[in-house]
Formats: structure tokens, sequence, C-alpha cells
């Protein structure tokens, strides 16, 4: 409790921070900061004096003893779903944009979540206005009759002039297109089931809610993970306590034995809570240890006796209004915690006595900071505690907390902060010594003396990509450094650091720091060891992995000459991991060994390790294979437009089905082998195109030879002229040539050119046009003879499958869909099975490419010559 | 596609110096320092407008790397240095304290002396804030040495001053030693600051030559003036002072009272209930109580028996008299509902009857008088101690039972 006689020279100056911050990537090396006399005392000072700096004092040696990781528990059974990531919300142009946490570079992509509410949601979005006026919107591609345009929008238009507002993103000079906000204009008052604008006010709050956790989630300050020590030395089993279950809402107290891989024992006593676990707290008082819970809206607090295997016991439960942000235990008094809530009261919670108000401010202490993140810790005085925000720390005396408290940290130039630093975690060092904190920023770590506040007795850069959200302490003696573990969340960085308190060499001294910092295995560093996995899989373990920490736990162990740390890091995920450092105790006089290169980068995992991964990556696919699987794939559900009657198909296999099946067995009985499945593929393969016949050579070449010939202009005449009977004249002799080409080309091609066709007779009677004798046969009759081997080619499917049945005008009446929506129903579903809509106006030269095999599938297009007959009956 | 060569180049910039950040927090410090080699190149086309420019980030890398390198000598070290210091003139002074730092933990004191004078004499242009306050580092430290070459002539004088045998020359220059290490030193110690190793000096030189009244009058500044961080051991170092100079209790009862209002935990206080107890003044004595009350508030105190056998006497004391028991009343009262479980909970008595036997008598005889003899660690203390036969815990069980009427009245 001895205060060192002499403390490293600094300035000292009041007021806000002067020097301009933003994160310097190497500002922890290379500096001693100060140097103080610690030589053996003022007495001996006939000889040199001896000089300590404050930073870059040797320090212990802690040597990883494996590669990577390693699983500590098995995978939690539940499904666990990634939170959020910033290309998820961001708008897509500005996700290449650096993300600096506090300033808002990045847009968040507000239409596309409010559109994603509306697919994902119709029902909710507007179902009431949607069943009202569904047969007011059309579906369809073609135009709209007389009586019914003045009472139906045709929606693909609306989708097109979308499509182009789509395209010209990003381009200044964009208007909406006067339908869109005629639209707009006209429905947005009513068409929505909640009125637009609140809806779009929760999803922005929600939104930017998502993102501000995304950049900085200080709710899962402290960690959620504790560890109860083996309760006497020499005792190798001690207890973890951490969440787990599906929404993490589960406590586990594990018994964990420390072997050199930790495994569990027996199983673990489990307790189910209402809310997801944010911060598990552990203290030891009196031989019994106190675990306290916090999730948003309840804290708890167990008691573990003890005797060793005796059960934990919950004590008491809390209820806040406001989400709670902080929960300590205390390390003084059985039963003792302090709670923190985001509405800026601070509680001294005894199990016995009940709760006890120290402070209810919203405002931050010394200057204004937004964040409405509080944090309280004990101190040495047991009923003086400490409390945080974001702008410093003071201590109150819980016996007079309005008049009894003290600074004891101020984000300004008393501590040589630079601008923008804030507090992210306060740490009590009790069991190091009884009157130091820990104070970690985004950019620095802080060790006070509450006996000199606002003065750290130690400063150090920590250079960490992510602020450190957690802290874990294991102390050392006179003779040994005291050991902090920090670590982030999402980059799940780890950095050991070693400092010397006082009564260090025999004589007391001050803080100094020791060693070099260290970096630790991260859960996912542990992936490049792993085996190698098929592609699925590999993405499904980086995610899981990847996953941000939620928790940090670590504890030294003594095995007679032998000491290691044991590093135990929860996940997002629920998954713990663990690591083992160990000791080199030797500290050899020449600072030869106190260098070089401890562990190759390559080095690969024991084999106890890869056993473990193994065993691990089985129980993880296991329960992932096991979940169910939502197909989500783009769907259109028709639930809606139909009753399941109507959309029952014939039982029994499909006319296509059945000739594959004919098809498979007379192969295998002329022992004979299938190359590929595709019907099409019965057919011989096909030929190299034979040259184009003399006497219709392609547009190309007729234009070419007019421009050789000099009668261009005949040609252009030819080609421009409008007259009906030219037309006509030229369709007749484009089917002509596609009944050519049908001959060698698939047959699904010829169903396409004859749709075309159709289309198109269609197009000009809409015109007002005299028909075109519709005398001919139906379209697949037409087709030249089949090869004979072919069992389907040629043959029309003899019972229509289930879409056709569906169009047909008869199956449609028969199901009592009125006559005057058949056609819409038609069209709608028309604008599923076609592809992208041909191009009415093309040259009838053109067209001809059109006779390419299409992607469409055999089905649909002959659903499409289908549904061409009542068309015809016009 | 300049600008992309630009982007480029800070992309490759950024990615080796990750390497190295890696390679340096894995003690790799080999494959750091080949990096490091290659991020030199960074330097040539420095296009950065950051706060910290690659060439500052070379002298901090570097430097670490050779402070950890087995085979890197001293002068590979103050080559490299060198080097570092033309790099940038912002940075000069910095460079050259750090420096200087270095050769100091390395015992080479006359090589720093050197470097700070060059320090010191360095002049460009208009100095900033922070180039302000380095160079008074420079000088107090340059100061410090001053006085350590002082204090090493001192000694040889007064060895051969025994003798009758004085060299004029060393006098002199032990003089002038003085002189230079005061004209530096009072300089630091005016600015606010956490100074014990300067202050401490100037007043060891002020005091040599009898000039207590600038000593005092230092320390007081250090201590009381309100500019100045609230260090313990400026109080400390006052207290010493007067404790030296033969002054009066009264002043060195407020300076200690001040202490114990700024730092009640404090191991002078233990000399200050000390003090006090011993004072004929009640409202002293009062004091006393009070300040040893606190001192076993804090966490740190919980297991001294030197406390607690101070707690002990003056208790047992008051109880004896039976005067003042409204004191320990007044003091209870607003520990009663924390002490029992803080300090006398039945587990603690069996611990620190395992530990320490004489801490467990204090604490029982404590105990015994606050609570009564029907509390968890008195009986269990007693108990003990009657079974183990020793006959101070026998006539503690007596005293205490004697005294059980008090634990009735403070109640």
């Amino acid at each position: 409790m001895e205060f060192p006689p002499a403390l490293f020279p600094s300035y000292f100056s009041a007021g806000p921070p002067r020097e301009e911050g933003g994160p310097a990537p190497a500002a922890g090396w290379g500096e001693h900061g100060q140097v103080l006399e610690g030589g053996p005392g003022p007495e001996r000072r006939q000889a040199q004096p001896a000089f300590v700096p404050r930073r870059g004092g040797t320090g212990e040696i802690w040597e990883p003893a494996d590669a990577a990781a390693v699983p500590a528990l098995p995978p939690g059974t539940g499904r666990w779903i990634p939170s959020p990531a910033p290309q998820d919300i961001l708008y897509r142009n500005s996700r290449c944009r650096k993300l600096r946490p506090g300033k808002s570079g990045a847009t968040l992509d507000f239409a596309k979540q409010l559109g994603h509410f509306f697919v994902d949601h119709p029902e909710d979005a507007f179902g009431t206005m949607g069943q009202l006026l569904h047969k007011n919107f059309y579906l369809g591609n073609s135009k709209l009759e007389r009586p019914a345009r003045s009472s139906t929008i045709r929606m693909t238009a609306l989708m097109e002039d979308i499509d182009r507002l789509e395209a010209r993103r990003g381009c200044h000079r964009q208007h909406l297109a006067s339908r869109l906000r005629w639209f707009s204009h006209l429905c947005r008052d009513w068409l929505f089931e909640v009125p637009l604008g609140l809806l779009a006010d929760c999803l922005h709050e929600e939104l930017m809610l998502q993102w501000s956790d995304l950049l900085f989630d200080d709710s899962i300050t402290g960690g959620a993970l504790a560890w109860l020590p083996p309760r006497d030395t020499g005792s190798w089993i001690g207890r973890l306590v951490h969440p787990g279950g599906q929404a993490m809402n589960h406590l586990y107290f594990q018994d964990m034995v420390l072997e050199d891989l930790p495994h569990a024992q027996g199983s673990p006593a489990q307790f189910e809570l209402s809310g997801r676990i944010r911060q598990v707290a552990a203290a030891q008082v009196d031989g019994e240890d106190f675990v306290g819970v916090r999730s948003d809206y309840h804290c708890g607090v167990w008691r573990v006796p003890g005797r060793r295997g005796a059960a934990p016991a919950p004590l008491q439960v809390i209820h806040t209004d406001v989400p709670a942000s902080c929960l300590t235990v205390s390390p003084h008094l059985p039963g003792e915690l302090a709670v923190c809530t985001r509405s800026g009261t601070v509680y001294l919670w005894n199990v016995e006595t009940g709760l006890q108000l120290l402070r209810d401010d919203a405002q931050t202490m010394f200057f204004r900071d937004h964040s409405p993140w509080r944090w309280s810790d004990f101190t040495a005085h047991p009923r003086v505690l400490s409390c945080a925000d974001r702008t410093g720390l003071q201590c109150l005396d819980a016996r007079a907390p309005k008049k009894c408290h003290f600074d004891l940290f101020k984000v300004g130039e008393e501590a040589g902060c630079q601008q923008g630093e804030r507090v992210v975690l306060p740490m009590y060092l009790g069991r190091a010594h009884p009157s130091q904190y820990l104070v970690t920023t985004q950019f620095s770590v802080y060790v006070l003396d509450e006996r000199l506040p606002l003065v750290p007795v130690l400063k150090w850069a920590h250079m960490m990509k992510a602020p450190p959200l957690f802290a874990q302490l294991m102390p050392g003696d006179s003779r040994r450094s005291h050991k902090v573990l920090l670590g982030a969340s999402h980059t799940q960085e780890l950095l050991l650091l070693q400092y010397q308190g006082e009564r260090y060499w025999g004589s007391q001294s001050a803080c100094q720091m020791a060693g070099a910092p260290q970096k630790l295995h991260s859960i996912a560093g542990c992936l490049r060891h792993l085996p190698t996995q098929l592609p699925h899989r590999h993405h499904l373990l980086q995610q899981r992995l990847g996953a941000p920490a939620a928790g940090l736990v670590a504890t030294l162990q003594e095995d007679g000459p032998h000491e290691s740390m044991l590093v135990f890091q929860l996940s997002e995920a629920g998954d713990v991991f663990c690591q083992r450092l160990t000791h080199k105790a030797v500290h050899p006089p020449a600072p030869t060994s106190r260098d070089e290169a401890t562990t190759a980068p390559g080095l690969v995992p024991s084999p106890a390790a890869a056993l473990r991964y193994r065993r691990w990556l089985r129980t993880l696919y296991r329960g992932c294979e096991k979940r169910p699987q939502h197909p989500w794939s783009p769907s259109l559900s028709q639930r809606r437009l139909f009753t399941r009657r109507d959309l029952e198909g014939p039982v029994g296999p499909s006319t296509l089905q059945r000739q594959v099946r004919q098809w498979l067995r007379q192969v295998m009985q002329e022992g004979g082998h299938i190359q590929c499945w595709e019907p099409l593929a019965l057919q011989p393969p096909a030929l190299p195109q034979p040259p184009e016949p003399e006497g219709a050579p392609d547009p190309l070449s007729t234009r070419l030879t007019a421009a050789w010939s000099g009668d261009w202009e005949q040609w252009w005449e030819e080609r421009s002229s409008f007259s009906v009977a030219q037309r006509q004249r030229a369709l007749r002799e484009r089917r002509r040539r596609q009944k050519r080409a049908r001959g060698r080309r698939s047959l699904s091609a010829s169903f396409t050119s004859s749709l075309t066709y159709q289309s198109e007779l269609s197009e000009l009677s809409d015109a007002g046009l005299p028909l075109p004798s519709p005398g001919r046969p139906p379209v697949l009759s037409q087709e030249g003879s089949p090869p004979a081997s072919s069992p389907l080619a040629g043959s029309p499917p003899a019972s229509p499958a289930p879409d056709e049945a569906l169009l047909s005008s008869q199956s449609l009446r028969c199901r009592g869909i009125p006559k005057e929506r058949r056609k819409t129903l038609r069209d709608y579903l028309s604008v599923w099975a076609e592809g992208p809509p041909d191009p009415p106006e093309l040259p009838g030269s053109q067209t001809s490419q059109l006779c390419i095999p299409s992607s469409q599938s055999q089905l649909s297009s002959a659903s499409q010559t289908r549904r061409k007959r009542p068309r015809m009956g016009f | 596609s300049s600008h992309e060569h630009k982007l480029n180049f800070r992309k490759s910039k950024e990615v080796c110096l990750s390497y190295i950040q890696d390679a340096m927090l894995q003690k790799q410090w080999k494959r750091a320092a080949e990096f490091l080699t290659f991020y030199v190149e960074s330097l040539e086309k420095d296009y950065s407008r950051e706060q910290v420019g690659p060439s500052e980030m070379i002298w901090r890398i570097g430097t670490e790397i050779l402070c950890h390198l087995s085979h890197s000598s001293m002068r590979e070290f103050n080559c490299f240095i060198e080097q570092m210091k033309t790099l940038g003139i912002k940075r000069y002074l910095k460079v050259c304290l750090e420096h200087v730092f270095h050769l100091l933990c390395n015992g080479q004191i006359d090589e720093a002396y050197q470097n700070l004078s060059l320090a010191e004499s360095w002049r460009f242009g208009e100095q900033t804030a922070i180039q302000d306050k380095e160079m008074k580092l420079i000088q107090a430290y340059r100061g410090l040495l001053d006085y350590y070459s002082w204090s090493k002539q001192k000694n040889i004088l007064l060895e051969h001053g025994l003798d009758g045998f004085v060299d004029l020359s060393v006098e002199q220059e032990m003089h002038s030693s003085f002189r230079k290490a005061a004209v530096n030193l009072k300089e630091i110690i005016k600015i606010p600051g956490v100074w014990d190793l300067f202050v401490k000096c100037y007043v060891d030189l002020l005091e040599f030559y009898g000039d207590h009244n600038e000593a005092h009058q230092v320390l007081n500044e250090y201590a009381y003036n309100s500019r100045f961080p609230a260090n313990p051991n400026a109080h400390v170092y006052l207290y010493q002072f007067l404790k030296r100079h033969g002054e009066p209790k009264k002043s060195l009862i407020s300076a200690l009272k001040i202490l114990h209002d700024i730092v009640p935990s404090h191991e002078l206080m233990i000399d200050f209930t000390t003090m006090l107890q011993k004072s004929k003044k009640r409202k002293k004595r009062r004091l006393g109580l009070e300040v040893i009350f606190a001192v076993l508030d804090y966490a740190g105190w919980k297991e001294n028996v030197k406390a607690w056998s101070c707690l002990a006497r003056q208790v047992k004391q008051i109880v004896i008299s039976e005067k003042h028991l409204d004191w320990i009343k007044q003091e209870w009262d607003c520990r009663k509902d924390w002490w029992p479980a803080f300090h006398f909970s039945r587990y603690l008595a069996k611990r620190n009857w395992q530990e320490n036997k004489s801490l467990s008598y204090e604490k029982a005889l404590v105990a015994g008088i606050l609570l009564g003899k029907d509390c968890k660690y008195f009986k269990y203390v007693s108990h003990q101690g009657c079974k183990a036969q020793v006959k101070r815990f026998r006539m503690l069980k007596k005293f205490v039972n004697r005294h059980n009427p008090v634990y009735l009245r403070i109640s």
C-alpha cells in the first residue's frame, strides 16, 4: 500500500485535449517515455546513478504453446445467424469508402431496406389495399383494352420505369419519370397498411441503430465470459461461466479440467434467461464466487459456494426500464454489485438491502458527449465507487454520493489525451494493487492510481485496430510483472501487456511497462490450420470463426516449475476457444535469447489440437445439416390468387416423366448408355449449319448485293415501306424460312419461333388489320417428321402439364375463375413464363435470329403454345 | 495514372506497415527488420499528410527493433538515431530526448550529457509549444546530471576533507556543477507537473548550501500550489523536510493533516495517528481515532497488523478509561453496516487465524468491543486461541467479556 517515493517526471496542465487525434499506426513503439533514478537507493549514490525507463524494460517471456487457438468446448447446437455486415445496410457506392467511427462517410441504403420489407412482408405492408385493388393492377405485357384501361394500371410499364431509374442511379441529373411520380403521389397516402412516413421513421431509426452498432457496439463491454478459479491451490478444475443457446440466453457453468488442452468435465449447470446475455462478471469474496449477469433489461446475481462441485444458486434479479450498460461485482463485500443504465443512473446493488441510487444524471460529466453508455466499478474503499462515461471517471462515496466525490480521470490535457479520445473500458485492478485502475480508450491504455488522481502513472498507445472492450488482469507479485490482456470485439485482437507495479527489485518503484506487447492468437486465426474444406463449408467456417469476439478470460496456472497462461475467448456465435502460453522462467543474463522469433509463422498444430479441430468440425456440420433448408429462390406466391385446390396438378407422373422412364427402360434393355439427360439429346447431334439455300439469302447479303448492283434505294424502299401487304408477305416469307430451318434445329426453338409469329400476328390484329387466315393447324402438328427413333419429339404432350392445365380456358372456367379475370391471369402468368419481351417492330430479317435455341425449358414453351389456342379464337 | 500510382503506393505502404506491426507484436524482430528495410522506400515518395509521417514511424519502429535485437550494439543504435535526428526537424528534440533516455538506461551517463548539451544548443525557427516543453525537459535532465556530478564531487571532497587535503579545482568544479544544476532545476519545477526527482535534487542542493528558506518555499509551492496535481509525494517531501529540521509538532501535524485529507490511506497515516494519540489535546486524540479508522477502510490495509494494533490500542484505551465512548460510536455508526462483512466474517476469522495469529488477535479485540462477545470473528478466534492455550487469547476473552456493556452502548 506504500506510495512510490518518486514518480516519473511529467508535465501537468488542465483543459481540453490539444493534441490532434487520430489513430497513429506505430505510436506505441520506440519510446522510453521518461526515466527515473531507480537504482539501489539514494544512499549509494557514489557509484553511477542507475536509471530505469518508463517503457522498454525487460518483461517475462510467454510463448504460445500451439499454432492457433483450439476449441475449448463443442460448438453450440443452436443455429447462429450472423449479425449484419456493412454491405447489408450500406448504399453500394459508398461501400468501398473508409469507415471511420464517429464520422458519417457512409450512406445507408434506406430504399433497399424498405424494399426488402415490402417484398418480405407484403401482407403487413399492403394487405388490405392489395386485396381490394388487385384487379385494377394489370401484370401482363400487352396493351390494355379500351374499357379496362380506364380502371387498370399496367404494372410492367411502371416496373420498366423503375428499372430505368435504377440504371440512372448516381447520375446527378436524374429526374423521376412522370408516371412514377404520378403513381406515388396518388397512392402514397392510402396504399400502405402502415402509414409510410411512420414506417420510414421507424426503419430509419433502426438502420441508424444497426449502423452505429456495427461501427461500435458497446453493449458487450466487459465481455460475457467469466472464470471461477480452482478453490484450492493445486486443484486443476475451474469453472467457466459462458452464455450459449440460439439467442445466447442460456447461462452455463461448466467445469473445466486444466490440462494441456483444457476440456469440459461433466455436464454444465444451465439456466435459461429471458434475454440475450451481454455481460458476465465475477468476483471472489470470502471464498465464494459471485457471478453477475447482465442482459438488456435484467440483471441477475448467482452465488457459487466454495465447496467443490456445489451447484450455483441464483440469488436475485432486478429489472430495469432502460437497458443496463454495466454490471460489476464487488471484490470486497459478498453480494454487492454496481449497476448502470443507459439513462445515466448508477446504483449500488446489495442482495440483502436492495438498490441504492448513487447518481442520476443524463448528462456526461466533463464535457458533452452523446453516448448514453455508463460504467461503474469498485475502488480500494468498499464504499467508494467509480463512475464512468465516455468523458472520464469520477469516484463517489456511497455514503454521501452528492457531496463526496473526486475526479479520477478526465479526457483532457491532464492525462495527455488526444482530441476525440473517449473512454472505452475502465477496470479496477485491485488484485494487482488495491489503488490501481485501468482505463482504455480507442487509442491508449492508462494505469491510474486513485491516490494521485487525473495523472496517469502509465500511458501507452496500444495501436489496436478496434477499441479494446474486454480486459483481463493476471496479477503478479512483488517480483513478477502484472499481466493485462486487452481484447477487441470485431477484429478479435488480443494483446498481452505487462507492467511492473510498486515494490519491484526489493524497493518500491513507480509503474513501468515491462517488455514488448504481444499479440495472441485470435479465433479466426485457426482457419488456416483446419483441414481443407469444401468451398461452401469453408465459407461457413470463415463466417463462423470470424464472428466478433464477445468475451475474454485468462488465468495463470502453476504446475511445479512450469507456469502457463490459459486464455479463453468467446465469440458471438457462442464458441469458446482457448490457447495456452508457457512461461520461459529462465532469465538469461545476456540479452541473447531475449528477442528472437519465438513462433515461426508456419507452425502446425499439435496432434491433440488437430484432433480437437476435427471433432469440433464434425459437431458443427452435424448441427448445420440438421437445420431446415429454406429455398430462397425467387418464387412467386400464387397462394393468394388461387386456392390450394386450384393449384393441385393431375395425380401421377407427367407425360414427360413417363416418356423419360420409358426411354430409360429402353436404353437399359439395349445395354446402351445415356450421354445426357436432356430429352433434346435424343435427337441426333446438331449438324454443322449448311449454307443458306440460294432463294433466301440473309438480310445482310441481300443488302450488300443490292448495294453492289446499284439498286440499294429500291431495297430500302422495300424494307421501309409500310404497306401491310408487304409486311404480311415478309412475314410469310419468314415463316417459310423458319419452317425450313426447323428441320435441322431443335424442337424448342421451333416453338419459340412459332410463338413469335403468332404474337406478331396478333399485334397486327390489334392494329385493326384483317387477320391472316388462321386456318393453320396447331403448331406442333406443323413439324416436319421427326426421327423415328425418338419417342419424344413430334408427338404433342398427351395430357397437359400442371401449368398448361391451369391456363386452358376450360380448366379455368371449371375452377370457378370468372371469365373477365381469365385473361388477366393468363397474361400475369405469361410474364413469368416468358423470357424478355420480344421487340415488336424488328425487321423481319432480324427475327430469324430468334430461331436459335432459347433457354426456355421444354415445359414453359409448351405451355405457351397451349395458351395461344384460346387467343386464336378472338 | 499518377493518382492511381499514388494510391497503389499508399496501399502497399500500408500493407508493409501491417506486416511490420504483425511481426513486432509476435516478437519476430528479425522479420520486422527485414520488412522495415522495404518500408524505408516510403520516405522517397512521401505524399502523406498524416499526423504521423513515415519518417516518424521508421524512427519508432527502428528504435524498438534495435532495442530488442540481441546482436545490435550501442554503436549501431547511436548511428541509427543520428540519422533519424536529421530526418525530421519537428521531431529533433523528441528524438534527442529519447536517445538520452536510452543512453541513461544503459549507463552511458557522459554520452547522455554530451547529447543533452548538443540538443540544448539546437535552434530552428520559431519553437512550438511542444518543442518548448521538450527543451525545458532537456535542460532539466542536464541539470539532473549536473546534480549527480556535483554529488559525486561533494562525496570526494567530504572524504578527502576529513584527511585535511582539499583539492581546489574539485571544489571549483563542484560549485560550477551546483550553479548549472540549480539554474535548470529551478526552471522546470516552476512549471506545473510531477517533478519528484528534480524537486528532491534541488532541495538537496539548497539544503547543502544552507538555504533552508528557499528549500522550504520550494517544497511549500510544490505541495500547495493548486496548479500542480495533488501529488502525495509533495506532501511527504515537505513533511520529511520539516521533520529533518526539527520543526514543532504542530506544523508536522498540519502537514500530515492535509495529506490525510487527500490520501487517507497513505502509509504515513500510521505515524500520524501515533503522533496524535500521544497528544494531550482531546481534539487531536479524536482525530487520531478518525485517521486509523479511515486507514482500515481501505482494502490495502485489510491485513496490516500495525494498523490493527494501532486501532486495538486506541479502542482499548478508550474502553478502559470509559471516556469518549461516543467517539467510537460516531466512527462505528457509518461503518457498522459494512465492516462486519468486510473485516469480521467467519471466513476471514478462519483465514487470519491460519495465516497470522497476531493479526487475528488484534482484530478479535476490536471485533469483540465493536460487535460484542457473540460476534462470529471474536468467537472463532478466542475459541481457537483458548484451544491452543495461548495466554493472551484467554486474557482477550476475559477483557471482552468484562467490557461487553460497551458494545451495547455503542450499537
